[in-house]
């Protein structure tokens, strides 16, 4: 039996996983089958949202009985919530029974065709069959609809980078940066499918949001590296002029110290990665040779 | 692909396979895959079991003989199809190969999609990159849906290079001693906690004080695989 702090400790940590919406399926559930099961009556109004999370944690780690209590526990206090029978659809989804997830996501739509809940699982699922097509154009159609999604537009970018529409991807990046101006995260993504799509032009503009995703996050080491090759990439090309070469291989230059310094600072004291310090010098100094 | 009671199939193969040498042919060339390397693949595919993830194959044995896949560096498990880390991680796995005395000579992928272990055109275009400088590369697919406790073979499906196109491997050309043993170490990593230690490039990338060359757990798989056995 845990003390009372130790509880409020675990159930502060369920909160916070919750919040920033962490998957650690596997903790969770630890967690919360513990205080569930042996501290119930301690945890006030917080316990439906509790039994709501470690349900999702347990359906993601093929833990049916514990899904089960919990799906019931809930559908006894709200017998008549779609929340609760968006749940019930998420549990024929683990299952594989997509057909009978569908009826019931079908009737909550029909009680209420603004459900965004809903209409997501039904599109989750297409993703779960390997329906990619289908699943785009879903997605497309909903958020003509509910065009402020962040979730939805993230979601569709990940389904056109699979499919290799990297040009449809950038597009929801874009949209994604800007309602988000401030997630380095997004900058970093673009840039990354700007260089896929490779050519002078998308090096140049690769460059430019990797220098955003750094500017908004110093220690973004993929913005780093990706500001390095990018660079390296331009100045080497034979068709850019003199003063773009020289501009593109001071930022490589740069981006290069920043990136020896990262791994001394990381490498110092560390004998077990000096492995991937030396094959970081080795790299770097390899392609010096060729941009010069 | 289990060595045969009689010997019979494994001989065979081995004739086969040294007439493939000297005709430069490597149509039913003999893979060996490692203790090492099938551990970590596993272990992997088994860290992330909702992204599709891959990683090279590698091999300290020189080229033109016996083809092994003596290790392995997991690379991704996000966005394997955009560009810039793939070609991060190939160049450095490169120095570092280089510097260790192996090559790369193969691409593994698992896919997320459980149900569907067919090569994705991002898996056929990086094996296409490794072919091109290793003329018996391989590319290994991860089945998902044999990977449960207690399945009798392994989860691997080997393509490699005939005509111009990526075939699917001859399974009896697909040696992996010491089957049992190697399970059971896998088995054991699980139980102890250690198959949290593997690192894959993406894990490095977001705290490089993390190291992808994986040297602590190398250093338990080989030491669960010593005492058992004299070579794997």
């Amino acid at each position: 039996m845990l003390s009372v702090s130790e509880m409020l400790k675990m159930r502060d940590k369920l909160r916070k996983w919750r919040e920033e919406n962490y998957r650690n399926s596997e903790q969770i559930v630890d967690v919360g089958e513990e205080l569930l099961n042996e501290h119930a009556s301690k945890l006030g109004d917080d316990i439906w949202i509790i039994y709501e999370q470690v349900m999702i944690a347990a359906l993601d780690c093929s833990r049916d009985d514990l899904a089960w209590s919990c799906l019931q526990e809930l559908k006894r206090q709200f017998p008549d919530s779609h929340r609760v029978k968006r749940l019930a659809g998420m549990r024929l989804e683990a299952l594989e029974r997509y057909e009978d997830a569908n009826k019931l996501y079908d009737s909550i739509l029909q009680d209420d065709p603004t459900n965004t809940a809903a209409r997501k699982r039904k599109i989750s699922i297409l993703r779960a069959q390997g329906k990619s097509s289908e699943a785009i154009r879903e997605l497309n159609e909903y958020l003509e609809q509910f065009v402020g999604d962040q979730e939805a537009w993230h979601e569709l970018s990940e389904l056109y980078i699979n499919e290799h529409d990297y040009a449809k991807a950038a597009f929801c990046l874009e949209e994604l940066m800007m309602t988000n101006p401030h997630n380095h995260l997004y900058c970093e993504q673009y840039a990354e499918v700007k260089y896929t799509q490779g050519g002078l032009e998308n090096l140049e503009l690769a460059r430019k949001y990797f220098a955003q995703a750094l500017k908004l996050n110093n220690r973004n080491m993929r913005a780093l590296f990706g500001l390095y090759m990018s660079a390296s990439h331009i100045a080497a090309s034979p068709k850019v002029s003199a003063k773009v070469k020289k501009d593109n291989m001071k930022y490589g230059a740069w981006a290069a110290s920043q990136i020896s310094r990262a791994y001394q600072m990381a490498g110092r004291g560390k004998k077990e990665n000096k492995c991937s310090v030396k094959a970081v010098e080795e790299m770097l100094e390899s392609m010096q040779i060729t941009m010069s | 692909m289990l060595e045969d009671d009689s010997g019979v199939t494994k001989k065979r193969t081995l004739q086969l396979s040294s007439m493939s040498v000297s005709f430069r042919s490597h149509e039913m060339g003999e893979v060996e895959l490692s203790c090492l390397a099938y551990a970590k693949m596993y272990l992997h595919a088994s860290q992330f079991p909702r992204c599709s993830v891959n990683g090279l194959l590698l091999s300290s044995s020189p080229a033109g003989g016996d083809v092994c896949i003596t290790d392995c560096v997991p690379l991704l498990h996000t966005h394997l199809s955009l560009a810039p880390i793939t070609q991060l991680a190939l160049t450095q796995v490169d120095a570092w190969c280089s510097q260790t005395h192996q090559r790369i000579m193969g691409y593994y992928q698992a896919n997320a999609c459980v149900s569907d272990s067919s090569p994705t055109p991002c898996a056929l275009k990086i094996a296409e990159k490794i072919f091109e400088q290793c003329n018996n590369a391989v590319l290994l697919m991860i089945d998902g849906e044999k990977m449960f406790p207690g399945c009798r073979v392994p989860p691997i499906v080997m393509y490699e290079r005939k005509d111009a196109r990526w075939a699917l491997k001859d399974k009896h050309t697909i040696m992996l001693r010491q089957w049992e043993e190697t399970c059971a170490i896998v088995n054991q990593l699980f139980s102890s906690g250690d198959q949290a230690l593997l690192v894959d490039f993406d894990s490095h990338l977001d705290d490089i004080t993390k190291d992808w060359t994986n040297q602590k757990l190398n250093a338990k798989i080989m030491e669960l695989i010593s005492p058992a056995n004299g070579n794997v």
